[in-house]
């Protein structure tokens, strides 16, 4: 009984090691072509980051941020720390705005901005506007 | 502050109405530079039999795309028994395989362009109530501006007049889901770069190489610096077997992106197995070099070449 005792506690060791390992997701970065569809997110979450920066550069987007009390270039360096999974997230809320507005079209522009901006700083964690973004603790 | 959560409200509410709710042109004639009539009389056509409307349609835009094929050869790959229908995907899915390019389209707007370009466009639409829907597929075939009519390849009926505004409410419950069959070497009118680009894609991934190799030249007409179309050429010929046109591709791409690890990381591959190591090394230690997300993928790409020994 005591034999059977000791090998069964090796035998449930190596066991669950095994399991462990093979439940774990390795991640192996083999030696490979990178793929079509790596390279189209990529640049996808790079012309995005563009776009973005371009309108945090822009003078009225600031004027409003400042307006809010947020630093333009405390939420620039921000924007830079996501990650791709985030600027992402960003880009499909972006993507659901109105496009091309011929009605409204002044209106439409101001209030995009507006948007636009208490999105990113809400993602940032300065302000906490909208439900649907998942806010940082911070 | 006040006018502050007047503006957010405003701006939810635009949200919330849905972009189908800004994006309702009954007003077709906004769709520039279009004739005001105009009828695709050579779409073929294939009367369904029960709820076999998805086959029939696909079957009706395939042929037109010069497939000679027919609902019965679809059945299998779109219809769902259990949902006595076929899926969207199921139908984009079923082009790619047959090698032609499945482009989803929004709106009567970029509809209307589309048709009038000569391209019938596959809609999907509620033909019963919101809370008793009755989905069909259909085959949009011609317009008129002036009559205010959409003529359809309808279920069991050849030509099916349908008033726009009855066609818009119908479609509007399908969120205005059209979709094009084409092949590989035509755009669509209304083509955004984006959206063709994962059309093409899809058929590199539905493995028609060759297909997807035409779709990319084709992008790279309209687009010719997009990145993903002369990796995406690269990376279908590599797939072919075809290593010396995988290996031009590359060296286009790096033509254009002077700095791009992908590029260099694939041609490393490519030039490794033509057995040209020394060439291979250079471009995996330039894709190292430039480095980005990928790194450590070039890292074990540059590993591996210098591992490898000659025969």
């Amino acid at each position: 009984m005591r034999g059977i005792r000791h090998i069964a506690k090796y035998v449930s060791c190596f066991v669950t090691l095994t399991m462990l390992l093979m439940s774990m997701p390795v991640q192996t970065v083999g030696a490979a072509m990178i793929g079509t569809e790596t390279v189209m997110t990529l640049t996808k979450a790079q012309d995005v980051r563009k776009n973005l920066n371009e309108l945090l550069n822009r003078e009225d987007v600031k004027s409003i941020m400042i307006a809010q009390g947020i630093s333009p270039i405390e939420a620039k360096a921000r924007v830079d720390s996501l990650s791709d999974a985030e600027i992402m997230q960003l880009a499909d809320k972006m993507d659901q705005l109105p496009s091309g507005g011929s009605d409204f079209g002044v209106v439409v522009g101001a209030v995009l901005i507006i948007f636009i901006v208490l999105l990113i700083t809400d993602i940032l964690g300065y302000t906490h506007v909208f439900s649907f973004v998942r806010h940082p603790s911070s | 502050m006040q006018s502050y959560s007047i503006v957010l409200l405003f701006v939810a509410g635009m949200l919330f109405s849905g972009c189908a709710g800004l994006n309702r042109p009954v007003h077709p004639e906004q769709a520039a530079g279009v004739p005001s009539r105009v009828e695709l009389e050579a779409v073929p056509f294939y009367p369904q039999k029960e709820y076999q409307c998805g086959p029939a349609a696909l079957a009706m835009a395939l042929r037109w795309s010069g497939l000679p094929i027919s609902p019965e050869d679809l059945t299998d790959e779109v219809f769902t028994p259990s949902r006595k229908g076929s899926l969207q995907t199921a139908m984009i899915s079923s082009a790619r395989r047959h090698g032609r390019i499945a482009y989803v389209l929004t709106g009567l707007n970029d509809m209307v362009s589309e048709v009038a370009a000569g391209n019938p466009v596959i809609v999907l639409q509620n033909l019963g109530l919101s809370w008793y829907p009755v989905w069909h597929y259909a085959v949009v075939v011609g317009y008129d501006l002036s009559e205010k009519v959409v003529v359809l390849r309808s279920g069991i009926i050849y030509r099916k007049h349908m008033s726009f505004r009855v066609f818009d409410n119908t479609w509007a419950r399908g969120n205005y889901w059209g979709l094009l069959i084409l092949q590989p070497d035509q755009l669509p009118a209304t083509a955004k770069e984006d959206l063709f680009l994962s059309a093409v894609l899809g058929l590199e991934k539905a493995r028609q190489f060759r297909a997807a190799v035409d779709g990319y030249h084709t992008a790279l007409t309209r687009w010719p610096k997009n990145l993903t179309a002369h990796i995406g050429i690269g990376n279908s010929y590599y797939a072919l077997g075809e290593l010396e046109n995988a290996e031009k591709a590359f060296r286009k791409a790096i033509c254009f992106h002077s700095n791009s690890g992908p590029a260099y990381n694939n041609l490393a591959h490519i030039l490794l197995e033509q057995g040209r190591k020394q060439e291979a090394l250079e471009a995996a230690r330039k894709a190292v070099f430039f480095g980005g997300p990928l790194s450590s993928a070039y890292q074990k790409t540059l590993e591996e070449i210098e591992g490898f020994k000659r025969e």
